[in-house]
């Protein structure tokens, strides 16, 4: 059980590392997926949810290293 | 050779260089930042790969590799990759990250591999192998398909020479961006440390931002154009995030022109 849970917690640092990231990418491919495939969207803005999502991701990700911080 | 002939070598060519050109922009940063043996090691692995389906399938590939899935994938794990890169270059360059713990620790374990003879340098890397792996593998089918399908439109001959005329221009293609390649390696490992994990990042977010885009059936503006589009705007937003955490950064943490200054393969991907 140790070994499988060790083999998970080295993919999963392999591939993302950060929770935040892992789930701002996977949310930015299936919120794209489902406006281009479900919801026929326009093809810019199934685009500028992508990007956006993957931005936000990666901003969430840096503002939760702000925690507890203050400006000097 | 007629003018159609020469117009699938030429097209074969431009459109060749352009994979080319993005496959080796990921060897040439994972070779610089990490090591060229996982470098090397993952396009060499890419390229058996390729040539066994080439071999297997033959002009059949371009009807049985689902060449979107294959974007998709190569796309969220570029996506992924790049994003861990430039979260630690942003927060160095914020000075909320310094050469500290997980870092110190690899420092630390550098000091012993040296001491013992060793460097990482020398060391197969598993990210930087799956990197190149995978970027080489995804331009070099795509390169394929290119040749597979200009070869065959070339229809005032056989079929065979149009797919080899289509080669020839995809070959010229290659030993060009190599060339290239190889002339901007060196100027590449003098540049900090930092500023290449932040360039790795801003690549790799990229790629992975349009390959994925195009898995998942965006259709880019101008095409493959449009990656410059998504470089300017990853750095913009890069450099805004900068200017939002610097201000809390501690004084003692903001990093000092030395320590940004690091040699490109002093650190291993993390």
């Amino acid at each position: 059980m140790n070994r499988v849970l060790g083999a998970l917690k080295a993919t999963y640092n392999f591939f993302a590392g950060d929770a935040i990231l892992l789930v701002g990418v996977a949310l930015a491919f299936v919120l794209a997926a489902l406006l281009g495939e479900v919801a026929k969207a326009p093809n810019p803005v199934v685009a500028v949810v992508f990007v956006g999502c993957i931005i936000s991701g990666l901003a969430t990700t840096l503002g939760r290293e702000l925690k507890g911080r203050k400006k000097p | 050779m007629t003018a159609q002939l020469w117009a699938v070598v030429t097209a074969s060519f431009l459109a060749s260089a352009v994979e080319f050109v993005e496959a080796f922009t990921i060897v040439l940063v994972v070779g610089v930042t990490i090591n060229w043996r996982s470098s090397l090691a993952g396009t060499f692995g890419a390229i058996v790969a390729l040539a066994a389906t080439v071999a297997v399938f033959g002009t059949a590939l371009v009807q049985v590799v689902p060449i979107d899935a294959l974007r998709l994938v190569v796309g969220i794990l570029l996506v992924l990759f790049g994003l861990k890169w430039l979260k630690k270059a942003i927060l160095r360059y914020a000075g909320l990250k310094a050469l500290h713990d997980e870092e110190a620790i690899y420092e630390e374990h550098l000091a012993e591999l040296r001491a013992k003879g060793e460097g990482t340098s020398a060391r197969l890397n598993p990210f930087g192998v799956t990197t190149a792996f995978k970027s080489v593998l995804l331009e070099g089918l795509e390169v394929a398909f290119i040749v597979i399908t200009f070869g065959i439109q070339a229809n005032d001959t056989s079929q065979t020479t149009g797919i080899l005329l289509a080669a020839l221009g995809a070959a010229a293609a290659l030993v060009l961006v190599v060339v290239v390649g190889a002339l901007v390696r060196a100027p590449l490992q003098r540049v900090p440390e930092n500023t290449l994990k932040f360039v790795v990042g801003i690549m790799l977010t990229t790629f992975g931002t349009f390959w994925g885009g195009e898995g998942l059936g965006i259709a880019w503006l101008g095409e493959d154009l449009f990656l410059l589009v998504l470089v300017a705007f990853y750095l913009a937003v890069a450099g805004a995030l900068i200017l939002w955490l610097r201000p809390y950064a501690p004084a003692k943490a903001t990093p000092t022109a030395q320590e940004l200054e690091q040699p490109a393969q002093e650190e291993v991907a993390g």
